[in-house]
């Protein structure tokens, strides 16, 4: 069990260090001249160069990307013009066009897109579970066909389309903005209502599969029939034995999927105007600010390999079935 | 659990055993019951789902539209890169509506024909989404064959390559890569021209979409193929001395038609959504391309005023993306005859 856990860390890490030296040399070994972006047009080549120094950007390949690692874990320090500058420890660099370190703009983007996420999480999780345990305890009649119809087409309706739209025109919706939760609540309740109900209407449709198809199968398994049998309401065996039972293969997708959301909440954020790290990184494109892209980039990256860690270990404490290869 | 529904669904979607369908009884003498494929008998499904007909035939339209752009613009007389200033007012909106020269009307501000971008917008979606379907299954299958087949450290290799690209926020890095190759390809993004960005734009697109989509379908074929190579045709073709490239794509390929046939039908319109919904955001496809979701983008501002500008778009990637999926979902049913709706 130990070595499983480790052996998938080990893999964990190497993925996200390979997505470090893959983007880093696509990012700044390609001929972008950062140097000449954050020096502007009346550029004289000696501030040019001392811009570049400052940045180590004059150094060789393999010792900027060893200084960006060292910078990640022990900080680094930029000197320009004299003045020596200390960037803590995971240090990603400073933007070129803002000026902030990078560490600092993902660590204000990072709690939107969690908000974004975690409430829509709870919308769908409902809307999907509900509906598909009453689709399933109907299987069969109109009212299955019709839930499972429009779940398919609610489903493939594109998302950026309906998100859109309900910008534009439900405007009956309180107005979308963040608010920081510890400062107002309220504030950050209301501000995000709009896009939970968005992403929390679109990705309900396939919850509603997933669980309608588990609890299907759960149903049709011997200890239903037992707790039937043993004079045990229909309503308790359907959500307390029949409901548990189906629940973990739903986990197990819902733990994947959140942590695409993570990563994929950048429509949701470019269209309701949440600075979240979709948007931080769309910006930072239309900008060339490599520093930038590169830190959100990576930030997904670690994001999505945890996430993947955490369903895979947690999953086979929770299904006896996985067996350890 | 309610054996009548289900007799009913088996007679409605057909059983697995009822290969010929339903074969005439009257004059024709010989009923024709072998010679049918698993693929066949999938298609003669399919062809009998009215609903899947008429997706196809909505898709079928599309085609033609996005073939035939040219045409259906001459025939309008319009092209979508012709300036009609002489149509916009002092500050940039449109003083016609839908006309007899201007079948959807004019652009706001730019005063381009609405339908002439609207055919010409229906070409990149299907090209984009069609290369980098037929792209990804090209590499996705032969990956997998090879990972599946090979075994040993191949196999360990390429499946943590695997690992690796769908362990990537590959929308992030849709918007990233793009502002790297601009630079390798254009090296200053500044004084590049248009249409270089655009062409770029449009390439890379393709590339990026292309490199993180096969790593799903190389996933479910490797382990088919490891289920796959273990039967006894396999071992039979191996000790008659088959060539491993034959016994890869005559002996293992046509097992393999209903995994490939299913992902293509649900990879298309998905990329046909994120192509639009990148090119929305601005990271996609660029001007002077004319694309819906560049029009979508540039229509939100004027949806009040202008609503036939945002909703022909809308309308039109909405329709051929539900579309495609239900026939994807259609076709899903009829090579699995363990599913039901």
């Amino acid at each position: 069990m130990l070595l499983y856990i480790l052996r998938r860390v080990v893999s964990a890490i190497s993925v996200v260090v390979v997505t470090l030296v893959a983007s880093f040399a696509l990012f700044f070994l390609a001929p972008t001249d950062p140097a000449g972006v954050i020096c502007g047009p009346r550029c004289t080549p000696e501030r040019l160069a001392d811009i570049e120094a400052s940045l180590d950007l004059d150094k060789p390949a393999v010792q900027q990307i060893g200084l960006y690692m060292k910078g990640l874990v022990v900080g680094r320090d930029y000197t320009a013009g004299g003045v020596t500058t200390h960037c803590p420890a995971p240090c990603m660099g400073y933007s070129y066009t803002l000026g902030q370190p990078v560490t600092k703009l993902l660590a204000q983007a990072i709690p939107v897109t969690i908000s974004i996420v975690i409430g829509g999480a709870v919308v769908y999780l409902t809307i999907g579970i509900m509906a598909g345990t009453i689709a399933a305890q109907h299987r069969g009649t109109t009212l299955d066909r019709i839930t499972v119809g429009s779940t398919l087409i609610i489903a493939s309706f594109p998302y950026f389309v309906f998100a859109l739209l309900v910008a534009l025109y439900a405007t009956f919706l309180p107005e979308s903005q963040y608010t920081p939760f510890l400062e107002d609540p309220i504030a950050w309740a209301s501000g995000l209502l709009t896009a939970w109900l968005c992403v929390g209407v679109t990705n309900a449709a396939s919850y509603t599969r997933y669980s309608r198809a588990s609890m299907i199968e759960s149903l049709g398994q011997d200890f239903v029939r037992t707790a039937r049998s043993k004079g045990i309401t229909r309503r308790r065996v359907v959500y307390r034995h029949g409901l548990r039972a189906a629940l973990t293969p739903v986990a197990t997708i819902f733990g994947i999927d959140l942590a695409f959301q993570l990563t994929g909440a950048i429509f949701t954020e470019s269209i309701f105007g949440l600075p979240g790290i979709g948007l931080l990184t769309l910006r930072a494109f239309g900008q060339y600010d490599l520093p930038v892209l590169m830190g959100g980039v990576l930030v997904g990256s670690a994001v999505l390999v945890t996430m993947n860690l955490v369903v895979d270990i947690l999953y086979t404490f929770l299904d006896p079935r996985v067996r350890l290869g | 659990m309610e054996p009548l529904i289900e007799e009913a669904d088996l007679r409605r979607t057909g059983s697995p055993t009822d290969a010929m369908g339903s074969a005439p009884a009257g004059p024709e003498k010989k009923v024709k019951t072998q010679g049918k494929s698993p693929t066949a008998i999938a298609f003669a499904r399919l062809r009998r789902d009215k609903v899947a007909m008429i997706c196809a035939g909505i898709f079928g339209f599309f085609v033609l539209i996005a073939v035939f752009a040219p045409l259906l613009a001459r025939l309008e007389g319009q092209d979508p890169t012709t300036l009609n200033q002489d149509l916009l007012d002092q500050y940039g909106y449109p003083v016609i509506g839908a006309t007899a020269e201007h079948w959807f009307g004019v652009e706001p501000r730019l005063g381009r024909d609405l339908f002439a971008r609207f055919v010409y917008g229906a070409r990149p979606s299907l090209i984009v989404a069609g290369s980098v379907t037929i792209i990804t299954t090209i590499i996705g299958v032969t990956i997998g064959l090879i990972a599946g087949f090979a075994g040993g450290w191949i196999d360990r290799i390429l499946s943590w390559v695997i690992d690796l690209v769908l362990s990537l926020p590959y929308l992030l890095f849709a918007i990233a890569v793009p502002a790297a190759l601009l630079a390798i390809f254009l090296g200053s993004s500044e004084n590049a021209a248009a249409e270089d960005v655009a062409t770029t734009r449009f390439y890379s697109l393709i590339i990026v979409l292309s490199f993180f989509g096969w790593a799903s379908l190389a996933r479910l074929i490797r382990g088919e193929v490891l289920s796959l190579r273990e039967r006894e045709f396999v071992a039979a073709a191996k000790v008659l001395g088959v060539p491993t490239r034959k016994v890869l794509f005559k002996e293992l390929l046509p097992n393999l038609v209903a995994p490939i046939v299913i992902s293509v039908s649900m990879a298309l319109p998905s990329y046909i959504v994120v192509e639009a919904g990148l090119t929305y955001l601005g990271v996609g496809l660029t001007e002077p391309t004319p694309s819906w979701g560049v029009t979508i983008a540039a229509a939100q501002s004027y949806y009040r005023n202008f609503p036939l500008f945002l909703w022909i778009p809308v309308f039109a990637i909405t329709i051929l993306v539900l579309a495609l999926s239900l026939l994807g979902d259609s076709i899903r049913d009829a090579f699995d005859p363990r599913t039901r709706r």
